[in-house]
Parts: C-alpha cells; structure tokens; sequence
C-alpha cells in the first residue's frame, strides 16, 4: 500500500513536469548584424526577446564573452544579473566597427503575432549605451526583413532557416 | 658627459615604472604560455599553404546543408559556422582536407582571460590602457638607451657582440643577455605602444576603400569550385569568407584575405569590388602577431624567454645600483680645499674605487695630516696643497668615468699656488685593452702642466687587487717617508652559505714553500678544474681564491705558503680528517675547452693546479701541450707524479717546463712559448684554445709573446683571439 502510494506521488510528479516542458514547435533563423563605421572595441550586443507588457522573456544571443562587461548592457543586465542562466551556447564573439555577423536565433513559433518584439541592445567600452538599437515586432510578415538601427548597428537582417 | 645621461636615463626610467613594468612582465609570461598551448592543440593547420578554398568549400558543401562562413584565424585554426542537414547551426575548429570536425570552439582559459585583462588594462580600463602604453614606451626608451650602453662600454657598434668582460655576475649577464634580448624587448615595446596607439585612436584612420570593378567578364552561372578567386587563394592568406545571407543575387561573398577584401557575386564568381588593405591595418596586424606570439611557438618562446630576461635585468639593475649607491657613501671632508696638504680626487664610473680612495684618506688622517677628498670634476685651485692624490678608473676606450668628465677641461684653467706633488693610481682590469689608459693619460697631463710634480709614477692595478693597492702604499711610504697603514674593514660573509670540506692528503711544503691540499666536499658538490675555491679565514673574514683542480672527485689545490699569509699558513697546518669551510664557485670562462682538438696550457708556479685536473678531462684525441715555469727541478717534483700519469695515459701530448733558478741564465715559462712560436701559432691557427693560470706578472709577459707571435707569424693581433674566445685567462 505504501510503495503504491509512493508510486502515485511520482507518476502525478511526472506528469506534472511534463506538462511544463513545452511542446511548442519553434523555429530557427538566420540574423545579420551589420556594424556602423565606428572606432573603438567590438560592440556587446544582446538580443532578447520581449513580451507584450515591455518586460524581458528570454535572451536569444549574446556577442560578446567577457561577462566583465555585461553590466554596461544596462536594462538587459537587470534582467539577466540576477539569475544569470547559463548562456554558453547562445554567446559569440564581439564585432567592430564596419564588421558583420550572421548568428542563428530560435524563437518559439507561438511567440508570433502575439504582441512580441525582438530587441538589440548594444554597448561599447568607454561609448554609449544603445537600449533598443533595432526593436522589431514579432510577426511572420517580420521575420524576413531588413531593419536599420539607431545606434552601433547599421542594418539587421532576418530570415528563417 | 654623453655616457652619464645614458646611465643616468637608463637607470630613472626603470626606477620610475619598475612595479608596472613588473606587472606587465610576469602576466607576459603567463601570457607567452597561451599562443605556445592553442599550437600544441590539435586544431592548428601546418600546411594552411597547400589548401585551395575552393577545396575546403567543395568539402563543406559536401557534408553540410549551408556555409555562413570560413575563418582561418591567427593560430592557423580552421573555423567554419554551418547549417547541418538537420537544421542545427553549429561552429567548430575544422579539418579543411576532409570537412570534418576536429572540436568545438574554445573558449580562452580563465588564466588567460584575467592575465590579459592585467596586462592591458590592470583592471582599470581606459585609464589602465594609457598606463599601460605609456610604460610600454618607458621600457622601450629604456631598452634604447641600454643598447646605447652596451655600445659605449664594448667600444663601438662593430664590437656588440665582443666579448663582455666580466666584474661580477650582474654586471656580466645584464650586459651578455642584453645584448641577445634588447632586440626582442624593443619589438615587444614598439608593438605594445603601437597596439596602445590604435586602442586610442591615434593612429591615421585605417578604411579599406572600395573600387568596383564594372567590367564583368561573364555572365554564366558557375559551380562555386570553379570560381577562378577561390582556386588562386590557398588558405594561409584567407581570413574570413562571409556567404551571402540569402540567395538573392545581390547578396554577395565577402572574402577577406591577408591583404584586401573582395565582394563576389555568388552566382558569377566575378569581383564585383575589391579593397587593399590599409598600412595601418597591415601593421596593426603585424603588431598583434609580434606581441602576443599568437600562431607560431617558435616567437612565442623568444618572448618568454625576453619576459624573463626583463625580470633578471630589473634584479641585475637594481643590484648594481644599490652596490654602487653603498659604495657611493661621502667622505666627510674635516678640512677644506685650501687648508688641506694632501688632495685626494676620484675617478669614478660605478664607485669601486671610493673603496680605495677611502682607505687611504682614513690611513692619512690617522697619521694627522691635513687632508681634503674630492672628485676630479670638481678639481679647482688648492692654496697648501704638497700632494695631489688620483684614484682613477678608465671607461670604455681610455675615456674618463663617471666623476672625472669634466678634469680634462679644467686643468688647464686652474693655476695652482704651489708646486704640488701628484700620484696616480689608476684602477681597471686587464682584460680590457685599454687598461688604465685613463690614468696614464692624467698622468701626462699633469707631467706636462708647469705647477706638478711627480711623486710616484702610476700605478695600475688590476681586478681591485687589495694587495696591489698595498703594495703602492709601500712605495708611497718609502717616498715620502711616511708610515701608512691601509686596512680593509672587515667584511661581512654569511658563514651558512660556506660548506665543509674534509682534507684527504696533504703533500707538506716543498723547497719553495709550496704543497698540494686534496680536499672532499662533505655534502654532493658540483665542481669542475678550473672553478675557484674561496675561503674566509674567520679573524679577517677577506677572501681568499684557489684555482680548483678535480682529481678524482676531491679537489685539489696547490698552494704557495706567504710567511704572513694567514689563509695560507692555516692550509698549511692542516692534516688528514680536518675539516675546513669554503664555498666554491663556478667559473665557466675557465673550463677545459673539450670542444677543441688542440690546447695550449700555460702556468707558473702553483697555477698549474687547474691543468692538474684538466688533464683527466682531456683524451687522445686534443692535442694537449702544458708549459710550466717553476724555480727550480725540485720545486717541480710535487707536481711530477699528476704530469707523469698523463703522460702515460697518452693524455699530455707535449710538457715543457722552464727553470728560473736552475741555471745561468734564467728562462720564464714566456721564453720557452717564444721559443715554440709555430707551436702557438698553428695551435691558434686550427681553433686551438691557449689557457693560462698564474701569476698577473707572468699573464703580462706571456700576452706580449702572445701578441708578438700572433702579429708576426699570423698578421691579426692578439685580440682578435681573444674576442673569439680562443684565449682564457685566470690569473692573480
């Protein structure tokens, strides 16, 4: 009688966590991010994904790999600092000025046309603090596309795999 | 006054930057470590030149869906990020001749990560970088400035690498690993201050420009392996090629090489543009590589090796510099320039000859005579001078030191009350060429100037012989009827570095006072003959050197017995189970040469000990000569059975001795070389090595035959040899 119940306990535990690890389909794509002429070290740029209320969901990628200098990518930073998830996989390396990058970013496809935006924010030693260097919404019209940016991104570039 | 503002530099800019020079250099040398362990991973391409880019994509395309882009970086790892046919993206180190891969990238060592940090910026970013630059060019000026030295004190550009003299062990290897090392040290800077330079934006701004090319030469769509660029470039000159973003025919390749980058149409293969790389980028690049060592294990380890030599120059330097400060301690005058008898001047480079100087003031003092003590720069008119003594030491080629600059120009301006008396004593070292040239010089200067007088003819004295300083005392005594007594303070010596030694035999003293002490280490000790024995007699603590012989695996010592001679008295006296303790030290300018097929010994007296125990390290198959000069038959007795045994052995091919007391006319060991001159010369002449130990008396005499037999029979003087490093001398 004890072992079944103990038995239960686990199964419904099981079930339980299961129903939790989503099920979603998601998608792979490939992004381009094409630098301004600007001097000076390679840019940290994090690109995140950002819910329909503005706040922080999930970080896609991350250039650079000095966490020394995450804190100048200030909002993201407050967002991420504290619980600092392991981002070993989704992390390159920083690019200059004039350089270009092709990372490949997976978003979940139910994140689509639901009020969700892709945010690059950039910042570079000792220059300015870029929040949201391009934000894009996140539609299927969207994800193919070219976007300027304000600051140290001259274009970005999406497309699905 | 040029040498001074050199030293002076030297010797300011290490001061003023030495903790972050310090700094810089030992995360230089964790950092040495990092180009040398990415070469030994196994990522590294050897053969980068041999690889088409055509091939390493016709391989990629092969086994995955899609190429973002192919990187070689500066370790010669082959990058590649990719699409896999499941739909993964993936970036890895690659083997450009099969596709594969060899590992997933690596992310730099924590170790690494924080030395750069350290040595770039010391944890303080921009503020760190400037500090940083700005003593990466101290260190160059220093390292400029030291090249400027080493060519002041070795005479000359032509002769840098010439042989350096040495006076003691930091002075030595400062100027021997300087001379290998500046060259290395001076890139490093150069390359540092440059990097500094471009992180700053100082430098002319590095664009590439683009020129499009409009004329295109087809329009047929082609496989990418056949594209003509991708075959003409080999990998070693590729540093990234981009592949179009999408399919779209305005998406193009960019390919970046070592020397420009070009946009391909992806279709056509046809340059659409295409742009030189800057000099400035060019540069930057070389610097990167020259500095950090990034690619190439062989450079790595030159700067390693150029990070330690940094940390042994800034021991070395600062060795010397508090030597010489100690020794630099003033005199405190207790008469003035115009009251005083007796003048004392100084010549000084590096303050060995205060020493000296010193003594003898004191010695005249005690005998209460008026005395003022001075340096020759600050000659002037002194109205009760009788006696004017200069202590002088010789800079490079016969040129003033130091303190004595500016004498030459003042004499001749200064008239003097009186006619005064003057001494010379000039200090320096036979193994330079110019020995005491600076002194003779002040010698003649003061002969032919009409208020001098001289009192005693110059002295000279060799390698700080205390007992050649004693020996002028003497004659200055007799001269001017005084009394002085010269006394060294009793130095201080660290009795736990001295070892004990056991004595084997003693041979007892012979007809000149002479006998042979065998001695065994009591502890394991490294030695070799030719390696210099010290003892400290404990009631004056001087040093006392022997020339070491090994004779199985004891040493071997012959010593001549002074009647006053304390160390030797107390050797003497020693008999079998005794112990006495002494330290020895290596003497690498002074070991059997067994790469020679021909050596030359020659010895007076108890400087024979070392060739005792050479010749147990000879063969065959070296010609070996030994020339001794001895008084008398019997004197060489004690030395007859060691001659004997080699001469049986085949190991002494040619043993001729003179005898100064034995007949007639005397013959020295330098009239029997004379008398062997094709002997000497063909010896030379085949790469031969002449080795001489014994008195400085009999070094002098020998030398001059030397010279003259050099001169005549091979037209190149003696020096020639020397620098070759074809004669070694240890005398005393």
């Amino acid at each position: 009688m004890k072992n079944f119940k103990i038995l239960a306990v686990l199964f419904i535990t099981i079930i339980g966590l299961m129903s939790f690890t989503s099920m979603v389909e998601s998608t792979k794509y490939k992004c381009m991010i094409q630098m301004t002429n600007y001097t000076g070290e390679g840019a940290y740029i994090v690109i995140s994904l950002i819910n329909p209320e503005g706040e922080y969901e999930e970080t896609l990628h991350v250039k650079g790999e000095d966490d020394e200098w995450y804190n100048t990518v200030e909002e993201w930073w407050d967002f991420y600092g504290k619980k600092r998830n392991d981002i070993d996989a989704i992390t390159g390396a920083t690019i200059r000025g004039g350089e270009r990058s092709i990372s490949v970013i997976e978003i979940a496809d139910d994140k689509l046309d639901k009020g969700y935006k892709l945010r690059f924010e950039t910042a570079v030693e000792d220059q300015e603090y870029y929040t949201s260097d391009v934000e894009v919404e996140l539609t299927y019209a969207n994800v193919k596309g070219k976007y300027d940016g304000k600051g140290f991104i001259r274009y970005v570039r999406l497309m699905p795999q | 006054m040029t040498i001074s503002i050199w030293r002076y530099s030297h010797f300011a800019l290490a001061v003023s930057s030495a903790i972050f020079i310090l700094l810089a250099t030992v995360t230089g040398i964790v950092l040495a470590f990092e180009p040398i362990s990415n070469q030994l991973k196994p990522y590294a391409i050897t053969n980068t030149d041999d690889i088409k880019l055509s091939k390493v994509i016709t391989v990629l395309q092969d086994e995955y869906d899609e190429i973002v882009s192919v990187e070689v970086d500066n370790n010669n790892f082959v990058k590649a990020s990719v699409f896999t046919f499941d739909g993964d993206s993936e970036t890895f180190y690659l083997d450009p001749n099969t596709g594969k891969k060899l590992g997933e990238l690596e992310k730099k060592a924590p170790i690494f990560e924080f030395a750069t940090n350290l040595h770039r910026s010391l944890f303080l970013k921009s503020t760190g970088r400037f500090l940083v630059g700005l003593f990466s060019f101290l260190l160059l000026l220093i390292a400029i400035t030291g090249i400027q030295l080493i060519i002041k004190r070795q005479g000359g550009l032509r002769k840098f690498f010439s042989k350096v003299v040495k006076e003691n062990f930091e002075q030595y290897y400062h100027v021997v690993l300087g001379r290998w090392f500046l060259i290395p040290i001076v890139i490093i800077t150069l390359t540092g201050v440059y990097l500094s330079l471009e992180k700053f934006d100082m430098l002319p701004a590095s664009k590439m420009e683009h020129t499009e090319i409009v004329d295109q030469q087809s329009k047929e769509k082609l496989e990418l392996s056949q594209f003509k660029i991708f075959n003409d470039i080999h990998l070693d000159e590729l540093v990234t090629l981009d592949f179009p973003f999408s399919e779209d025919e305005e998406d193009y390749f960019i390919l970046q090489t070592t020397s420009g980058e070009f946009y391909i149409n992806q279709y056509t293969g046809n340059v659409l543009s295409e742009a030189k790389k800057p000099l400035v980028s060019q540069l930057s690049y070389w610097s990167l590589i020259l500095h950090t060592g990034q690619g190439t294990i062989v450079w790595a380890v030159v700067l390693l090796l150029a990070c330690f030599a940094i940390l042994f120059f800034m021991y070395s330097g600062f060795a010397m510099s508090f030597k010489r400060l100690a020794k630099g301690s003033k005199v405190k005058n207790k008469f003035t320039k115009d009251t005083a008898e007796y003048i004392i001047l100084i010549g000084s480079e590096t303050g060995h000859t205060n020493k000296f100087a010193h003594q003898f003031y004191n010695a005249l003092v005690e005998a209460g005579n008026t005395v003022y003590f001075s340096t020759l720069n600050q000659y002037d008119s002194y109205k009760e001078a009788k006696h004017i003594i200069i202590f002088t030491s010789t800079y490079g080629e016969g040129e003033a030191p130091r303190t004595a600059k500016s004498f030459e120009k003042l004499l001749p301006t200064i008239q003097q009350a009186n006619s005064i008396k003057y001494s010379v004593v000039g200090f320096g070292s036979l193994m330079y060429p110019d020995f005491c040239k600076y002194a003779i010089e002040v010698d003649e200067w003061l002969h032919n100037h009409p208020n001098f007088e001289q009192n005693l003819p110059v002295f000279k004295i060799n390698n700080q012989s205390f007992q050649a300083f004693k020996n002028w005392v003497i004659q200055w005594n007799e001269v001017t009827k005084q009394d002085l007594k010269v006394i060294l303070t009793k130095p201080l010596v660290n009795r736990k570095k001295l070892k004990n030694f056991k004595v084997i035999s003693n041979s007892g003293l012979n007809i000149d006072d002479t006998f042979l002490i065998e001695l065994r280490p009591e502890k394991k000790l490294k030695f070799q003959s030719g390696d210099i024995m010290s003892f400290y007699p404990e009631d004056d603590n001087i040093e006392r050197q022997y020339s070491v012989a090994k004779v199985d695996d004891s040493i071997l010592l012959s010593v001549k017995k002074h009647e006053f001679g304390k160390c030797s008295t107390l050797l003497s006296q020693l008999s079998i189970g005794d112990t006495i303790e002494g330290k020895v030290n290596r003497n690498l300018d002074f070991h059997f040469p067994s790469y020679a097929k021909e050596v030359v010994m020659i010895a007076n007296g108890t400087g024979i000990a070392p060739f005792l125990g050479m010749l147990n390290e000879t063969n065959k198959d070296i010609k070996t000569h030994l020339f001794w000069g001895g008084r008398t038959k019997a004197s060489f007795q004690l030395y007859a059975s060691h001659i004997e045994n080699a001469t049986q052995k085949g190991y002494l091919d040619n043993f001729n001795v003179a005898y100064s007391q034995e007949q007639e006319t005397k013959v020295y060991v330098q009239d029997s070389i004379k008398a062997n001159e094709t002997l000497i010369s063909s010896a030379l002449k085949n790469d031969g090595v002449i080795m001489i130990c014994g008195s400085i008396a009999m070094q002098n005499r020998v030398l001059e035959v030397l010279n003259s037999v050099t001169t005549t029979t091979l037209n190149e003087p003696l020096s020639t040899f020397e620098n070759n490093e074809q004669i070694l001398m240890d005398c005393y």
